[in-house]
């Protein structure tokens, strides 16, 4: 019987505290994908995913951001059911609504990026307004693109059918979504650590 | 709610990177392939997959009965017109074999997340991102789905003492805004305890894998695939 040796190769403290970050804000997006609210007049239910994506991106900066939430779709792809309803699997990033999950990443970036920058992570609580939703904003639309045309093209609609059935039902729902995440970073409630 | 469920079914001693070849050349197929005939070939196929992986048709369509209404949205929306005639009916055609299309890939994954557990999905993961990206990444689906139902618990319990408080009449922005600020804080209370956790347990770059257990039932799953693939890349008008 032959025995194999080789040393253990030990993740760096820094590295350890990022995953566990983006795991768990992988994992509150998750929780959000089930936390349903009903837009007022229209009663189109929505949920706080994206709210997830905009604070990853301004609690983890644009490279953990955008890790955390290849984290939250590889763990929807594989079964973990943190998909809006609770659903999973490979067919949801194949499915009608699939352009969403893949903008996450990118949009999860955008926003950390327009936080933070390209160098030194800042305290999101001292970004200023503009660049908290300016940021948000450019998120969104990156969002709303991959997610309109992931629709329309798996789908098999024109484009304007796709905004009209998988973008602008959802749009007030995420300006409120910004508003929260803003009203959020900017009050004493959260202390980043 | 869509999760592992134990069993000896044939999909439950495939391996788990068989099982995502033989969906991702299912769907490669359905996309080259979303044509009535095409599709029913695939039906049939999805239906002897299904009866393999002990997991009835009805259950996997109740998995996904949040997205049925959403699935029939498409062809709808695309046979009004906003003249007479107002219905045209041929123009529904594409989008309702698309919508059928999402369907049969649905039921699959019901179907995979049905007989594959946690651990296995991890490994497969660690194993087709090759490198460190894909030991973080397969750290991360793990945590993901351990700590789910923990943040889950958090944040129902925060909306019941929300509704406890007559929370449900406040307006939409400060209930979103509530919810979140607690899910946050509770996210970052558990960091620090997470990454000490962690280090104690020696996270290193180089686990010892699972044991492999490809089988013969694998190969047959891979060929299946490899057949898939190859119907998916041939000219739809040829056969």
């Amino acid at each position: 019987m032959s025995t194999t040796t080789e040393g253990v190769d030990l993740v760096g403290e820094e590295v350890v505290g990022n995953l566990a970050r983006a795991a768990l804000f992988a994992a509150l997006t998750g929780v959000f994908a089930y936390v349903s609210f009903q837009l007022p007049v229209t009663s189109v239910p929505f949920t706080l995913q994206v709210l997830g994506v905009f604070l990853a991106g301004v609690f983890l900066g644009p490279v953990w951001g955008a890790a955390s939430m290849a984290i939250y779709v590889a763990a929807g792809a594989v079964g973990a059911p943190v998909f809006a309803g609770g659903g999973a699997g490979l067919g949801s990033l194949f499915g009608p609504w699939g352009g969403y999950l893949w903008s996450y990443p990118f949009a999860a970036g955008v926003v950390g990026l327009g936080v933070h920058g390209a160098g030194e992570l800042v305290d999101p609580g001292d970004a200023s307004l503009a660049r908290l939703v300016g940021a948000m904003a450019a998120a969104t639309l990156v969002v709303y693109a991959f997610g309109t045309a992931g629709y329309a093209l798996v789908n098999d609609v024109s484009l304007a059918t796709a905004v009209l059935v998988a973008a602008v039902p959802f749009v007030p729902a995420e300006a409120i979504k910004a508003a929260a995440a803003v009203a959020v970073v900017r009050s004493d409630a959260v202390v980043a650590r | 709610m869509l999760a592992y469920d134990p069993g000896e079914s044939a999909a439950h001693r495939l391996d788990a990177r068989t099982k995502l070849l033989v969906q991702t050349a299912f769907a490669a197929a359905a996309f080259a392939h979303t044509t009535p005939s095409g599709l029913a070939a695939l039906t049939a196929l999805a239906v002897v997959l299904l009866a393999g992986s002990a997991t009835p048709v009805r259950t996997a369509l109740a998995e996904f009965r949040v997205v049925l209404p959403l699935l029939a949205a498409g062809p709808i929306v695309e046979a009004l017109r906003l003249g007479a005639p107002w219905v045209e009916p041929t123009a529904a055609v594409a989008p309702a074999l698309a919508s059928y299309r999402s369907l049969l890939l649905l039921g699959l994954a019901a179907a995979y997340v049905r007989t594959t557990p946690v651990r296995e999905s991890e490994a497969a993961v660690s194993w087709l991102v090759p490198g460190r990206p894909g030991r973080l990444l397969g750290v991360g689906v793990g945590l993901v789905f351990r700590l789910l139902p923990v943040l889950q618990a958090d944040l129902a319990r925060t909306r019941e003492a929300m509704r406890a408080r007559l929370g449900d009449e406040r307006p939409l922005r400060d209930r979103v805004r509530i919810v979140t600020t607690a899910g946050l804080n509770r996210v970052l209370g558990r960091t620090d305890r997470l990454a000490v956790a962690l280090r104690a347990r020696c996270l290193s770059w180089n686990p010892t894998p699972p044991p492999s257990s490809l089988d013969r039932g694998d190969a047959v799953a891979a060929a299946l695939a490899a057949g898939l693939l190859a119907w998916a890349v041939w000219p739809a008008g040829a056969v």
